[in-house]
């Protein structure tokens, strides 16, 4: 049945994101996995002694409180921040020795969505793949593609600048998938983005899964995170606190209540990740403090 | 109530000076900022030891004139002061810096302080202080000469100097305004190829007025002086000179004229400010933005034979970039320009500089194409912006990338020396095989090291810049302090060069020298462009950190 449904949708899928079907996961080395990694700026410890392991296929989800070190890990593991100390795999290969085998098979939308303001998405779009080294004929189809299902082909003069926020982060990912990565890292897909965008993102990044791909992404919006991960790691003040299935964590958020370490959770209730995430951080809800200017 | 928002206007101008201030110092933590101000100081210094060089020299203009009861001879003085305060702008791009105050809109600003602030930040460019310090110099040869009259030129040169500061911000305001968008930049460039042909015409009109008898030359002169006297620098003389004579009325006349000349001009700039307060946003969307019948703007890439995806995707999109800013396109036609005005002086006794020497007009012209180039060429990745991510993340080499922007900076290059070929040949003469192959090897020579310098200063001390706008344009001090030292190099290098061919009377012998430089300097090219990959990759996270910026 599943895989029935999945057929009858390929016509509608760019081609792009139909060369997954193809990809054989490589079930024998992990699709991202550091060791110790360690990033200091000066004094101050961003990253330390990060040991994640992520199995090719998994849609991960890396969590952490504002600043504690989210997009510094994403940065290194796609090349635009050096580590100071570890090591970093991706799909077997030493990122630090292999960076540009590494940059052909992953997929970024970083925090700031590098993208090109000056050009239409066309061109945006075509410019990536051919950075990819696709052929100029395959770029420009898959564009094609990309920006039809992204429902952004309809203002073709249009400058990405002057493009809305969700429509930014629309082409950001159309971007990141033009030459059919194996893994695809996204910082806060989500931040920003009303609930149509949002739902083609999920909907695109879920069929993306089921073809194969390995996603890692981050994000605040911990129902979304919730809904799409089948893994999660939490980082807090730098450190990894925390890894593995949604499952893993909730049973061991709750072998922690039942030890008598941290809160009580109420019997027979199912932990939402928001509450495995308060457990994990430590983190305390709506401090009651006035404001005297507001009234 | 007035007072209450007197106040907060004033309290909000105090913060935006804070600001500034506060920002000043914390660039100051990093040896880059440090770096910077080291540079700023240096290039300030030139430029205050040049004002003064040009402030005395036009005292001294001023005192004779004053002193031989010829204060009507004070406009010549005037002229170029505004001549200059007005083009200095936009041919010096990379020295000049245009606030952006778009931040401010947020803030409960009203649009009196939101002017004020526009004019004040505005002002503080290389060419008002060499301006101001040069109208100091006149003020004070004139004050000298005749002691009652310094207070009565302080107001006038004040005024017109107020007036400069508004016409040049008048002018960018609105050039940026045409030139934001699509139809408007077809219309200007549609301007600019009528000027082309009417090259044409300048020649032959030049010719024609060349052979004049001395009275036609006194009947033009006069009908030139009568037409300065009405324009801001000549009234600005007329007043002084007025006042010199006793002539109060038309004195306050003339200073009258040149107020009212500054107000409408602010009128005229009031437009624009108005509209960017009311948070005005230049872009490019017009109707034709959406698709007709199923055009989703897709084309196949651009592509040439031996050269590799990678830096044609790049060539084509530095290519489409440099197509939709309109500040390049301005900076690419001020060449042309430069040998028009250099053009005009030939119908005077003894020529123009041009007419005198017209084989060094290509060399002249090829050079001044390369040095407006130097904002592009030293600040390679400033337009990307947070696009720098693109090319750290993606598997495209960086030499790939560099190669394809310099091969785009050296299109540009041919493309405008070529324009510069045709517009010498038009208008003084056709450059000879030797001048033209003796510029063409020392170009060989020039781009390549300014390239190579270039792209280390683009990896070391990138900053971020908007092709949109005439806001944010400048580049890093320490940058421009680097790309004025090459270009003394090459200068020095070309008039060496240039020197020994005209001692032996063989322009051949330029031509060969720099073919000799030129393989020195493309080795260095190609040297550095090999080290682009590691340097790029130790300099990441300076560069995205200082492109990202919002």
């Amino acid at each position: 049945m599943c895989l029935l449904a999945h057929c009858s949708l390929l016509g509608r899928w760019p081609r792009a994101l139909i060369g997954y079907a193809r990809v054989k996961p490589f079930m024998d080395v992990p699709a991202i996995r550091t060791e110790g990694l360690t990033r200091r700026f000066g004094e101050l410890i961003a990253v330390e002694d990060v040991n994640l392991e992520v199995a090719p296929g998994q849609f991960f989800g890396f969590l952490g409180p504002n600043g504690a070190g989210k997009s510094t890990t994403i940065k290194m593991l796609t090349g635009l921040l050096a580590p100071t100390s570890g090591k970093m795999q991706i799909l077997g290969l030493d990122f630090e020795q292999n960076p540009v085998d590494v940059k052909r098979q992953i997929g970024v939308v970083p925090e700031g969505m590098a993208l090109f303001g000056r050009l239409t998405g066309a061109e945006y779009l075509n410019f990536v793949g051919r950075m990819y080294g696709l052929d100029r004929e395959t770029a420009a189809k898959r564009a094609g593609e990309l920006l039809e299902f992204m429902q952004l082909g309809d203002q073709p003069r249009k400058l990405v600048t002057d493009y809305s926020h969700g429509m930014q982060k629309k082409l950001a990912l159309a971007a990141a998938v033009i030459h059919g990565p194996k893994i695809l890292f996204l910082d806060e897909p989500f931040e920003g983005v009303d609930a149509i965008a949002a739902g083609t993102l999920k909907s695109m990044l879920q069929r993306m899964i089921a073809r194969g791909a390995t996603i890692f992404l981050t994000s605040h919006v911990l129902e979304i995170v919730e809904r799409l991960c089948s893994h999660v790691a939490i980082i807090h003040k730098g450190r990894l606190v925390a890894q593995g299935s949604l499952e893993e964590l909730r049973a061991g958020v709750e072998a922690q209540a039942a030890s008598g370490n941290g809160d009580h959770l109420a019997p027979g209730s199912k932990l939402t990740l928001e509450e495995i995430f308060l457990h994990t951080v430590g983190g305390v809800r709506g401090a009651e403090q006035e404001l005297s200017w507001l009234g | 109530m007035a007072g209450m928002s007197g106040l907060q206007a004033r309290a909000q101008l105090q913060a935006i000076a804070q600001v500034r201030w506060e920002i000043f110092l914390h660039s100051l933590r990093t040896t880059k900022g440090t770096l910077e101000l080291f540079s700023r100081i240096l290039i300030t210094a030139v430029m205050t030891a040049g004002g003064l060089g040009g402030a005395f020299g036009l005292g001294a203009g001023a005192w004779y004139f004053v002193s031989q009861g010829e204060p009507e001879f004070l406009a010549a003085l005037l002229w170029p002061v505004f001549m200059f305060w007005q083009f200095f702008p936009v041919m010096a791009t990379a020295f000049n810096e245009t606030l952006d105050t778009s931040n401010l809109l947020r803030f409960p600003l009203n649009y009196r302080s939101y002017v004020l602030v526009r004019l004040v930040y505005g002002a503080l460019d290389p060419a008002t202080l060499l301006g101001s310090l040069w109208l100091t110099g006149v003020a004070i040869g004139v004050g000298i000469a005749q002691p009652r009259l310094f207070l009565w030129t302080v107001v006038v040169l004040a005024i017109f100097g107020l007036f400069n500061i508004l016409l040049t911000q008048m002018v960018f305001a609105w050039v940026e305004r045409w030139l934001a968008q699509r139809r408007t930049r077809e219309i200007f460039a549609v301007i600019f190829f009528l000027f082309m042909i009417s090259f044409q015409l300048i020649g032959p009109l030049m010719s024609r007025f060349r052979p004049r008898s001395a009275s036609s030359m006194v009947r033009v002169s006069g009908e030139v002086n009568t037409v300065q006297r009405l324009l801001p620098p000549g009234l600005s003389a007329h007043s002084i000179a007025s006042r010199a004579n006793g002539r109060w009325g038309a004195s306050l006349l003339s200073l009258a004229f040149v107020a009212g000349y500054g107000a409408v001009i602010l009128r005229v700039l009031s437009v624009r400010l108005r509209a960017q307060y009311r948070g005005e946003n230049l872009s490019e969307v017009t109707k034709d933005a959406f698709a007709k019948s199923g055009d989703n703007g897709v084309r196949v890439g651009w592509n040439v034979r031996g050269v590799s995806g990678p830096i044609m995707a790049v060539f084509e999109k530095e290519f489409h970039y440099l197509s939709r800013s309109g500040p390049m396109l301005l900076t690419f036609v001020t060449p042309i320009i430069m040998l028009v005005v250099f053009g005009f002086g030939q119908g005077r006794p003894g020529g123009g500089f041009l007419q005198r020497s017209p084989d060094l007009g290509f060399p002249i012209g090829a050079a001044y194409t390369l040095l407006l180039l130097t904002n592009l060429i030293y600040n390679n990745f400033g337009a990307d912006g947070g696009g720098i991510q693109f090319f750290l993340v993606s598997p495209a080499r960086f030499r790939q990338i560099v190669l394809g922007k310099n091969l785009t900076h050296i299109a540009v290059l041919v493309l405008e020396m070529a324009v510069v070929w045709i517009g010498v040949s038009l208008l003084f003469r056709r450059p000879s095989l030797a001048v033209t192959m003796a510029t063409i090897a020392g170009m060989l020579f020039a781009a390549p090291l300014n390239l190579a310098v270039g792209n280390l200063m683009s990896l070391y001390s990138p900053k971020r810049i908007e092709f949109g706008t005439f806001g944010r344009q400048r580049a890093s001090q320490l940058t421009v302090l680097i790309s004025f030292g090459v270009q003394l190099v090459v200068f020095a290098f070309g008039a060496t060069v240039f020197g020994l061919a005209k001692y032996y009377s063989d322009i051949w012998i330029a031509a060969g020298l720099f073919v000799i430089l030129a393989a020195i300097s493309i080795t260095a090219y190609g040297l550095i462009l090999g080290r682009v990959d590691a340097l790029a990759q130790q300099r990441r996270e300076v560069l995205s950190s200082e492109l990202c910026k919002a």
